[in-house]
């Protein structure tokens, strides 16, 4: 079971190289990471993930986006949208993960998306930069999407990521405080182990839904 | 309030941290703000009262902060979500917690040495822009960077220009050396 940061942002879109986030992320605990613009590396033990992280665009668009990716080991996430837009990318084979739950609105993932991304493997990702770097509403707000996705989650479990979303190494949480932030939302160690995993979970082949007996 | 006997006295439980990045001048009273703020924000004002963070010291890189037995989980939660003192971005990291602040400050003595020892070097990061000036030229990339602090393979590095004189982190494989194929090991 991998222990894995969902996102990061390395030099130059942030301020810290892979490798310096490689090395800090085994310090923290992590065994890999998903990082933006970057290719498939190991490094010190750590296994980076190149990330394609998908927002603003139409449906189709990034549907076609999914189908190019296919099959080059890309971590696919997209930033949730309006409620058509969220069931439509949530049930697209490709799309692995989909974030950025705390800015959309109240309504844009409701329990049939939440089915939709559980029957076709989809993460949702909690975002933790929002709780650490966001102070007043915009934390609060978040705080109360991520207590509805819970709920949501203990009645359709689908997969859960975590990540940091850090553009500097300074932004890197460790596992421990991890699981301090995400019990402001009511999940427990378990959970918090589980999410960490969800990476591995979304990103591994699927069994076959038919199974041939001979 | 006059000072109550000992066993009258509320328990107090005392931290210590780590100050990210290394080298950063940071002011105890500053700190102290800006974990206030912290916890204030997060929790409000009666937890931080009830909780009473304070930060008792700033010692060779960690600091040692203080709050009522009890709520220490919390305290910790709150630091993890700070994310700058005055106009520095830091990070502090939580190594232990300890009923006695002498504890901590053995903590503290043995983990300089670990730290010293990894490097291959005494750790003395400088504070910023203060690099030696005959130090010889890195490059990360296209930039030209000076080297303000080095722990192991982990090294931070100043951009060096007019405008531009952002923190970087980088590692001894990412530096290059100027008019030169290898990075020395006492860099």
């Amino acid at each position: 079971m991998k222990i894995t940061d969902a996102c990061v942002y390395p030099f130059p879109l942030g301020d810290s190289s892979i490798r310096r986030f490689a090395l800090e992320a085994r310090s923290y605990g992590y065994d890999s990471i998903v990082a933006a613009d970057t290719s498939a590396a190991d490094i010190s033990g750590v296994t980076v993930m190149p990330g394609l992280f998908l927002s603003g665009l139409p449906a189709k668009d990034i549907q076609s986006r999914a189908k190019k990716s296919r099959g080059t080991g890309m971590v696919v996430a997209v930033q949730l949208g309006d409620n058509g837009f969220n069931r439509a990318v949530a049930g697209t084979n490709g799309i692995h993960i989909l974030r950025g739950i705390h800015a959309a609105d109240k309504r844009a993932f409701d329990h049939v998306a939440a089915k939709i991304a559980a029957d076709n493997n989809t993460a949702l990702d909690i975002d933790l930069s929002v709780l650490i770097f966001g102070r007043g509403h915009l934390r609060q707000k978040a705080i109360h999407r991520y207590i509805d996705l819970m709920i949501l989650y203990r009645r359709f479990e689908f997969p859960l990521t975590l990540s940091s979303s850090a553009q500097s190494v300074l932004g890197l949480r460790a596992v421990r405080e991890v699981t301090g932030l995400c019990s402001l939302f009511g999940m427990d160690e378990t959970d918090v182990q589980v999410a960490l995993a969800g990476v591995g979970r979304v990103t591994e082949p699927g069994e076959s839904i038919v199974k041939v007996i001979t | 309030m006059s000072i109550r006997p000992p066993t009258l006295r509320e328990k107090r439980r005392y931290l210590l941290a780590r100050i990210d990045p290394a080298g950063i001048p940071v002011e105890t009273k500053d700190l102290y703000y800006a974990v206030y703020e912290a916890v204030v924000s997060l929790f409000g004002d009666v937890a931080a009262a009830a909780m009473q963070p304070s930060v008792l010291a700033i010692e060779k890189g960690h600091a040692i902060l203080r709050c009522r037995r009890g709520s220490e989980r919390e305290f910790a939660i709150a630091l993890s979500t700070l994310s700058g003192c005055r106009d520095c971005t830091v990070a502090l990291r939580v190594l232990a917690v300890s009923g006695t602040i002498e504890s901590l400050r053995e903590r503290i003595a043995t983990l300089m040495p670990e730290v010293s020892a990894a490097s291959g070097q005494d750790i003395v990061p400088k504070p910023e822009g203060t690099a030696d000036a005959g130090t010889c030229g890195y490059q990360f990339g296209d930039l030209v960077v000076e080297p303000v602090a080095s722990y192991g393979h982990k090294v931070d590095v100043i951009e060096k220009g007019f405008k531009n004189t952002r923190r970087l982190f980088l590692t001894t494989e990412d530096l290059e050396k100027i008019h030169a194929t290898t990075i020395p090991d006492g860099l």
